[in-house]
């Protein structure tokens, strides 16, 4: 289908992008690769009067290298993650997540800040960040501002970015030694989204578990850390059968959706599987 | 999908009835709303919902489709239909007061809500718990409203959320609420359990007989095993796969499709779109308690027009005691055809192409005969 009309504006500074964004109102949206706001425009479900597309912001593409954490610019593709040789040296969970998302024509325009304000809760990106304690960093015309990942995500595709702010970034920090990582995911075919996603880091030292993070997508209607499972494995043993155990927590507290694929009680099945999975490779058991 | 809210406000029943039965007033607690028109009881208006990049505009009517005094129970239809698209959502909102006693009302508001068409599908279901929402919301909203009739003493400190119990608060409200919608349908017509209204959900049909069914006003199993099987063999969509579907799954419940009926009845009765201006009997054979054949209406022949979701023979499927539907209809499988549009067509294309070649070689092969 055909979108309904919109204005188009194409800004070459991040400061007049802002300024386009704040005079367009609540009906103006910040488009980057598109990868989720096109579909939504072709199948008429959004109707903005304006887009600002960022896509010549060329300096907001690239990963920064700041001492204990790295800076994800606004327009780093999923493609660029998977193949950045900081992001493989310091946050290979990104790289691994990124490489699951849809399928590599999408990963080659979808930017992972743009998954990040979109807030789809079925996304990948977001449980990762989640799950790594990342920051946003947003530029609004006030001037910039830091959201902690746990703060960002608001509820069904909505963040605590107000209608005149974009996401320039996102700041991760560096997984020191001893961290292991895996990204689970179960979906029906490769390219689609999530049914449950299970973004899991460990620390581990002397055979044991101890620190666990966990982050699930598809759980509720945001991206949500499995506190009881994370609280459960540290100080477990790094074996299977004590991951597996400790992984019966991950669904406690969450609401997970019921729709075609799967009702909630199907979701909370997969949340503990896949987590059981995730943490025993995360933390080399 | 189904809802419920209940809520304590610091008003006498007497006058939190007065605002209930306002239709004008009721319909701005709806967040997002806009009232347009307010003719008698019928209220014009549209309803925006936002989420995220995700906007959409129904716009539609709501109006009171059943009232009680007694047990002060009051059921408000809302239907729209989305302003730039196809979709359809529809809400049936009955609110019931409790006299909690000293001046204190127990509001309960059960919602039986569907939405439809593309929204229905994007996001694996997010509209449904969006609607959820908006329904909490203005459940609150209401609440707020009907606090301010109170006494200015009793301020909005008295005003409550919207209550989390919501299964507790539904035990308690299946009494009255299922004598009131027994009453206005017919003595015989007792509470929803005793009834055995099994909604439709419960055969797990296709989608697609599913959703013939429910278009002509076909929603409970007896609904269905009032019809005989050439009466569904003339809905829309359905054919003889269906039938045998629906009959495999009738037979699993231990029913049956009705037999040949009285020859006036099922010409009447038949028809594609039959429900729509279905006569007496049929409404009677479906609101009785799963009689398959027409049997003579005694009571539930009152009933107008038997399509109506909430008329008193269909009042069960949204009732607190009737078993949760298997499979809300909100989540449908995307139909197909409706989205796809010309690609239909498209798909035609081989087979249309194959005819026109076959054609153009008979014609070759004829005149070459011809001047051969």
């Amino acid at each position: 289908m055909i979108p309904a009309k919109f204005d188009y504006v194409r800004p070459s500074s991040l400061d007049e992008a802002v300024r386009a964004l704040d005079e367009g109102g609540e009906d103006a949206k910040v488009i980057a690769g598109g990868q989720s706001l096109l579909p939504l425009l072709r199948l008429r479900l959004a109707y903005p009067e304006l887009l600002v597309d960022v896509g010549s912001l060329g300096d907001l593409r690239g990963v920064w290298d700041e001492g204990e954490t790295l800076l994800i610019g606004a327009l780093t593709t999923h493609d660029d993650a998977i193949r950045d040789p900081l992001i493989a040296a310091h946050c290979a969970l990104i790289a691994q997540a990124a490489g699951r998302v849809a399928d590599p024509a999408v990963r080659h325009l979808a930017t992972i800040c743009g998954a990040l304000a979109h807030a789809d809760p079925a996304a990948d990106m977001p449980a990762v960040v989640l799950a790594l304690g990342g920051t946003m960093i947003a530029q609004g015309p006030g001037g910039e501002r830091a959201i902690a990942a746990e703060d960002f995500f608001a509820d069904y595709l909505t963040t605590a970015l107000a209608a005149n702010e974009i996401l320039t970034g996102v700041r991760v920090p560096k997984l020191g030694p001893g961290w292991g990582y895996r990204y689970e995911k179960f979906h029906r075919t490769a390219q689609a989204w999530a049914i449950v996603g299970i973004a899991a880091l460990a620390r581990r030292s002397n055979g044991q578990v101890a620190e666990a993070r966990i982050g699930m997508a598809n759980m509720g209607p945001v991206p949500v850390r499995a506190r009881a499972a994370e609280a459960a494995a540290a100080g477990a043993d790094a074996n299977a059968d004590a991951l597996r155990s400790a992984a019966q927590h991950a669904d406690e507290g969450t609401q997970p959706p019921a729709d075609l694929h799967g009702a909630a009680d199907y979701r909370r099945h997969l949340a503990r599987v896949l987590t059981a999975r995730a943490l025993a490779v995360a933390s080399g058991a | 999908m189904e809802l419920e809210h209940s809520f304590t406000v610091p008003v006498p029943p007497e006058q939190a009835w007065q605002v209930l039965l306002d239709v004008e007033r009721i319909a701005p607690c709806m967040p997002g709303a806009t009232v347009d028109s307010v003719e008698g009881d019928v209220v014009k208006g549209r309803i925006k919902v936002k989420v995220g990049p995700v906007s959409l505009t129904y716009s539609g009517t709501a109006h009171f489709v059943e009232r009680d005094d007694q047990s002060r129970t009051v059921t408000l239809e809302a239907s729209g239909k989305e302003m730039r698209g196809s979709g359809t959502a529809s809400a049936t909102v009955r609110s019931s007061l409790q006299d909690e006693g000293g001046g204190q009302t127990r509001v309960i508001v059960h919602t039986t809500m569907s939405v439809t068409g593309r929204p229905a599908q994007f996001g694996r279901g997010v509209m449904a718990e969006v609607g959820g929402r908006i329904i909490e919301r203005f459940a609150v909203n209401l609440a707020a409203l009907l606090a301010g009739e109170g006494p200015p003493e009793a301020g909005t400190a008295a005003t409550s959320s919207a209550a989390a119990n919501s299964s507790a608060a539904a035990n308690s409200s299946a009494a009255p609420v299922a004598a009131a919608s027994g009453a206005a349908a017919a003595p015989a017509a007792t509470g929803p359990a005793a009834d055995g209204a099994v909604p439709l959900e419960e055969l797990q049909l296709p989608v697609r007989a599913y959703n013939s069914l429910r278009r002509v006003g076909i929603h409970t199993v007896d609904d269905l095993s009032a019809r005989t099987e050439a009466e569904l063999l003339a809905i829309e969509n359905l054919g003889p796969q269906s039938i045998r579907e629906i009959k495999q799954r009738l037979a699993g419940l231990g029913r049956h499709l009705a037999e040949q009926r009285a020859p006036a009845a099922a010409a009447a009765a038949a028809g594609p779109n039959g429900a729509e201006a279905r006569p007496q009997p049929a409404a009677a054979a479906s609101g009785a308690n799963g009689a398959p054949a027409a049997a003579p209406a005694p009571n539930g022949a009152g009933a107008p027009g038997a399509t109506q979701p909430s008329g008193p023979g269909a009042t069960q499927p949204s009732g607190p005691g009737a078993p949760r539907a298997a499979r809300p209809p909100d989540e449908d499988a995307i139909d197909l055809l409706s989205v796809a549009g010309f690609p239909v067509l498209k798909r035609a294309l081989p087979v249309i192409g194959a005819v026109v070649l076959l054609l153009l070689v008979i014609a070759g092969v004829r005149s070459r005969r011809r001047r051969g």
